[in-house]
């Protein structure tokens, strides 16, 4: 597409300052961690860290002795950064996975097959989108544990495998927004709706599906209150929630600053990486039309 | 619409529908399953416990209507309504109108998946550590937002430590962090729509304005109508910024619907009156939810 | 051998196999703390105690702070909480009251355990009743923090650092230190007439306003007990007095401080959660501060200038700390009580306070932990008498207040403390209408 020189400058401008305020905090963070936490409290706005250093993420991952780590400006406690990190990666693949398929399913039904009480059961859905967290928490608390999931991988997955009104409703909307001809076309010959949800509807809406799985992967990546509950052994503990541990440690302490940015420039890694595998998979899919 | 495909659609409806619900079952069974029992069963229990005084600890005692009674008298939940509300008008027009402009951005940077990485990025941040960061950097004599405003001569912002900017800050923060996410759905939209449908607006003589407002735009009905659903619906349950830089303050400034329902429930252990209270935010969202998807008609779709 | 002798063996032999497994198979106590800091510490108590009770296992886990009292409460109500876990006097009467606690008192004197042995007042902290729900393991006070340069160049000693007077009139000699440490933009300190108020650029002390909540800990409380003023009449009283004219005059004087004098950092020059005074103080953008003895491994080795802790200043009847102290309480439902019981019984005694002591995160309970925690600050070159003094000055301290309602009492005041150092009520106005909101909860 031809673009007028006006266009052009200002999509430069607007990429600038996208990425000015996006990316400005991030350098914060990843200063911060830099940084010794002597130096993070005695020069809170310097641009530039005073003294750059390691420690912090040698504390994050675990590779200092308690010892060592007082000396470098942290608790005495170290964390199990790669337990952590693989808790979060079973929990947050076998959500994605469930999710994704699953809602899938259930939003192509409401999209194109008809049946009686679609519209309610639809509404029904959405509706889940309106209840506040805290009164399905705890009740779904108490039900993990009486099935005996607390402190599993599928405890802290369950809630959120089977379904979310938020997939539901994204992905109906998106297969509502298909273009009909081609399924039209399979109806007349013959296919069944399951094979064409698998042969052509899925095929046709990778682009939303690899957005949804990402964003689920993120969602649950970055969960809190959930995890937090449900995941509270070691051995399931969840990266973010393990985050906790540079919080503050009392009433009126101050949070490990240096720490905590340490421990978040690592976790947010794994996403970044996963963002950008798929993030070109998304762009591949320019100009599909759909059609023919 | 009457093509040859809606005609026999129409004559075979009857038989259609029969087969068609056991096939549509068979799609929303699993995810059916899980509503239930993850959403359905904890909100009929928790329409239960509205109607009592429950402290977590000790069996729920009945008292009929007594917590709505109370909470319409209450002045927290009054004063938790304007203050959600307000978040909402101060986050969700800007965010949106932020999230076209963002998807039009990307949409022209197709080829670079770096834009779309670095837009993303503040997402990827637990939402606790993304309200500490800011917490930091907004801070009104330490944080370098107002040592910069400072050495070009403006005024203390105290953001969030005053009253009147304490929720815009928030709903400012909210819009760092999800603008990327929404901008990324809007596109995901801009992406589905044919080219052809560009180019036929060219060949009928549109620039690129007209053809934004009366092509694309339509075009991006109903990813749009989601977009804005959802970010309502989301930011009327917004918590953990709040937990986390304000508490609720200063002087109840930023006491929105959620933290005073935590507040309830976990530091007075009045569960019976939060899930009352819980309940009419429901009841609200549900008003909320309709009157939108209405004025978005985003049953429909344009072709 | 005969049949029946050789039944009698066997029988024997399985009995003695079955009683060594039943032996063999610990029983494993869980213990919850929010202190990441102490963890080391009762991970050697641990140790030390498994050591000695070879059928218990200890499984230490930390959460910080608030996500601490959300699993606590959740876990509750499940019915799953940790068996021993670490209490707070502001949160356990709302759980003895909910009968979540289990009540020590038949344990303790069937043990004949003793309830002395502890620095004055802190055991009947925990008990209301005649029950008993903690034994005290570690107690704070508060003392005021300086910046030692910063001092001496504002030409303040150690001297004139300790002997502050203050009153609520005209601020005592406390008044003039914080006047020698603050400094406008032009570089006017607070004794010189061209001082600007208006724009300060370094401030004297600062307070976490919205941290306040009811007690003012650390901030306004040692102050406001000083002029002989008293939160309650006594634990688990019905009524507040922060209707008191000594105590309005106290909080009129810190507004004025604040918002007229330029001698404190106003209201919405800090952000009170997570960053606050702390964070000036180390990038010394304030020359003092008053804080807890549990802050001291954080002044002492966070900072990059000398730190120095004083005595508190001299009120009109004398000096006064707020006197706080933490227990290990016992789940109601934990399934091994007995266990439970010796793992409390081990944290209250001299052998583990000992050991907490000499890691020298915090101030035992028991005077021999104490001087334990005193020789490891010794060792990290840090001098913090002014702490210990006043936990052993007579009627140097005031107990925290414990009453009912406690998270309301917090909102309504934090709400009237809000306006008042704001600048939007004078506190003659806010607070005594605040206290009739308090007293009524007790209706």
């Amino acid at each position: 597409m031809k673009r007028s020189p006006l266009a052009r400058i200002l999509f430069w401008v607007a990429v600038t300052l996208i990425a000015a305020v996006t990316l400005f905090p991030f350098y914060w963070t990843v200063r911060t961690a830099l940084t010794l936490p002597r130096g993070v409290y005695a020069h809170p706005t310097a641009f530039l860290p005073p003294e750059l250093t390691l420690g912090n993420f040698e504390r994050v991952l675990g590779l200092v002795d308690s010892a060592t780590s007082v000396r470098l400006g942290g608790s005495g406690q170290s964390i199990n950064f790669f337990i952590f990190l693989r808790n979060s990666i079973i929990v947050s693949t076998l959500i994605t996975v469930g999710q994704t398929f699953f809602s899938a399913a259930a939003a192509y039904a409401f999209a194109r097959l008809r049946f009686p009480l679609r519209r309610q059961v639809f509404g029904l859905y959405i509706s889940a989108l309106m209840v506040p967290g805290i009164v399905v928490l705890i009740p779904n608390f108490v039900l993990v544990k009486t099935i005996g999931w607390l402190n599993t991988y599928q405890g802290i997955a369950a809630p959120a495998f089977l379904m979310s009104p938020f997939a539901v409703f994204f992905l109906r909307q998106f297969f509502l927004g298909l273009n009909r001809e081609l399924e039209e076309a399979a109806r007349v010959e013959g296919a069944g709706r399951v094979r064409i949800f698998f042969q052509i509807a899925i095929p046709l809406s990778m682009t939303a599906l690899t957005t949804l799985a990402v964003i689920t992967f993120i969602y649950s990546w970055n969960d809190y209150l959930w995890p937090l509950l449900v995941g509270r052994n070691e051995a399931v503990r969840m990266l973010t929630v393990a985050l906790g541990v540079f919080r503050q440690q009392g009433a009126q302490n101050v949070p490990d600053w240096a720490g905590l940015m340490a421990g978040t420039t690592l976790a947010i890694v794994p996403t970044l990486v996963l963002f950008l595998a798929l993030g070109r998979r998304v762009i591949n899919s320019i100009g599909f039309t759909g059609f023919r | 619409m009457t093509t040859a495909a809606g005609r026999s659609e129409k004559l075979g409806r009857a038989s259609v529908r029969l087969h068609e619900s056991g096939v549509a079952l068979l799609f929303i069974l699993p995810s059916l399953a899980g509503f239930v029992v993850f959403f359905v069963v904890p909100a009929v229990r928790g329409l239960y416990i509205s109607f009592t005084d429950w402290n977590l600890l000790t069996p729920p005692r009945p008292v009929g209507i007594a917590n709505y009674a109370a909470l319409l008298r209450d002045r927290d939940f009054w004063n938790a309504l304007k203050v959600t509300v307000f978040y909402v008008l101060w986050n969700i027009p800007l965010q949106t109108v932020l999230a076209v402009a963002v998807a039009l951005v990307m949409n022209a940077a197709a080829r670079s998946s770096l834009l779309k990485g670095v837009i993303l990025l503040p997402w990827l941040m637990p939402n606790v550590v993304v309200a500490l960061l800011w917490l930091w950097l907004l801070d009104p004599t330490i944080g370098l937002i107002n040592v910069a405003v400072k050495a070009l001569g403006g005024p203390l912002l105290p953001f969030l430590s005053s009253p009147g900017m304490a929720l815009s800050t928030i709903a400012g923060i909210n819009i760092w962090r999800y603008l990327g996410y929404t901008a990324l759905l809007v596109f995901s939209g801009l992406q589905a729509i044919p080219t052809e449908v560009y180019e036929a607006a060219r060949i009928d003589g549109s620039n690129d304005h007209q053809t934004f407002w009366r092509v694309t735009l339509p075009l991006l009905r109903p990813v749009l109508a989601f977009v804005v659903v959802t970010s309502v619906l989301g930011s009327f349950q917004i918590f953990d910024t709040v937990a986390v830089t304000t508490k609720g303050g200063p002087i109840n400034a930023t006491k929105v619907f959620n933290y005073m329902i935590y507040q309830q429930a976990f530091e007075r252990f009045q569960m019976g009156y939060a899930t009352a209270v819980s309940m009419v935010l429901f009841l609200i969202l549900v008003g909320v939810g309709l009157l939108q998807m209405k004025l978005l008609r985003a049953g429909e779709v344009e072709t | 051998m005969s049949r029946t002798q050789r039944f009698l063996i066997v029988g024997a032999a399985a009995l003695l196999a079955c009683a060594a497994v039943a032996a063999a198979d610990p029983v494993t106590i869980r213990y919850t703390l929010w202190d990441s800091n102490q963890l080391p510490a009762y991970q050697k108590v641990a140790d030390n105690f498994m050591a000695k009770n070879p059928g218990i296992k200890i499984e230490i886990s930390q959460l910080q702070w608030s996500d601490y009292w959300n699993d606590l409460q959740t876990s509750m109500v499940a019915g799953t909480a940790a068996d021993v876990f670490t209490d707070h006097l502001a949160k356990y009467p709302e759980f003895a009251a909910k009968g979540q606690l289990l009540d020590i008192e038949p344990m303790v004197k069937a043990d004949r355990v003793p309830t002395n042995i502890y620095l004055t007042g802190l055991a009947d902290l925990w008990t209301r009743d005649g029950k008993r729900f903690g034994l005290p393991k570690d107690w704070d006070t508060i003392a005021v923090i300086y910046n030692k340069a910063m001092a001496a160049q504002a030409g303040i000693t150690d001297k004139d650092m300790n002997s502050m007077t203050w009153n609520p009139d005209n601020g005592g000699t406390f008044e003039t230190v914080l006047r020698k440490l603050a400094q406008d933009k032009d570089g006017n300190n607070g004794l010189s007439p061209s001082f600007d108020p208006k724009n300060v650029v370094r401030w004297g002390i600062a307070m976490d306003y919205s941290n306040f909540g009811a007690y003012g800990q650390q901030y306004w409380s040692s102050f406001a007990a000083s002029t002989g003023w008293k939160f309650t009449d006594g634990m688990y009283a019905r009524s507040y007095h922060y209707d008191d004219p000594r105590f309005i005059k106290t909080i009129q004087y810190f507004a004025d401080l604040s918002r007229t004098k330029g001698l404190m950092t106003p209201y919405e020059a800090l952000s009170a959660q997570n960053v606050g005074s702390t964070v000036l103080f180390t990038s010394q953008k304030i020359g003092m501060v008053l804080d807890g003895s549990w802050m001291i491994g954080f002044y002492g080795g966070q900072t990059e200038f000398k730190v120095g802790f004083a005595r508190l200043p001299v009120g009109p009847v004398g000096r006064r700390s707020m006197f706080n102290g933490l227990a290990d309480s016992i789940y109601v439902k934990t399934t091994h009580p007995r266990e439970a019981w010796q793992w409390v019984k081990y944290l209250g005694s001299a052998a583990a306070q000992n050991v907490v002591g000499s890691y020298g995160a915090v101030f035992p309970a028991i005077e021999s932990g104490v001087q334990a925690a005193l020789r490891t600050y010794k060792e990290r070159g840090l001098d913090v008498s002014a702490f210990t003094a006043q936990a052993l000055e007579k009627n140097g301290t005031f107990l925290f207040p414990i009453t009912d309602h406690a998270s309301e009492i917090n909102s309504i005041m934090q709400e009237a403390f809000d306006s008042v150092f704001l600048g939007k009520a004078s506190a003659a106005d806010a607070l005594p209408a605040a206290n009739q909101k308090v007293d009524a909860l007790f209706q």
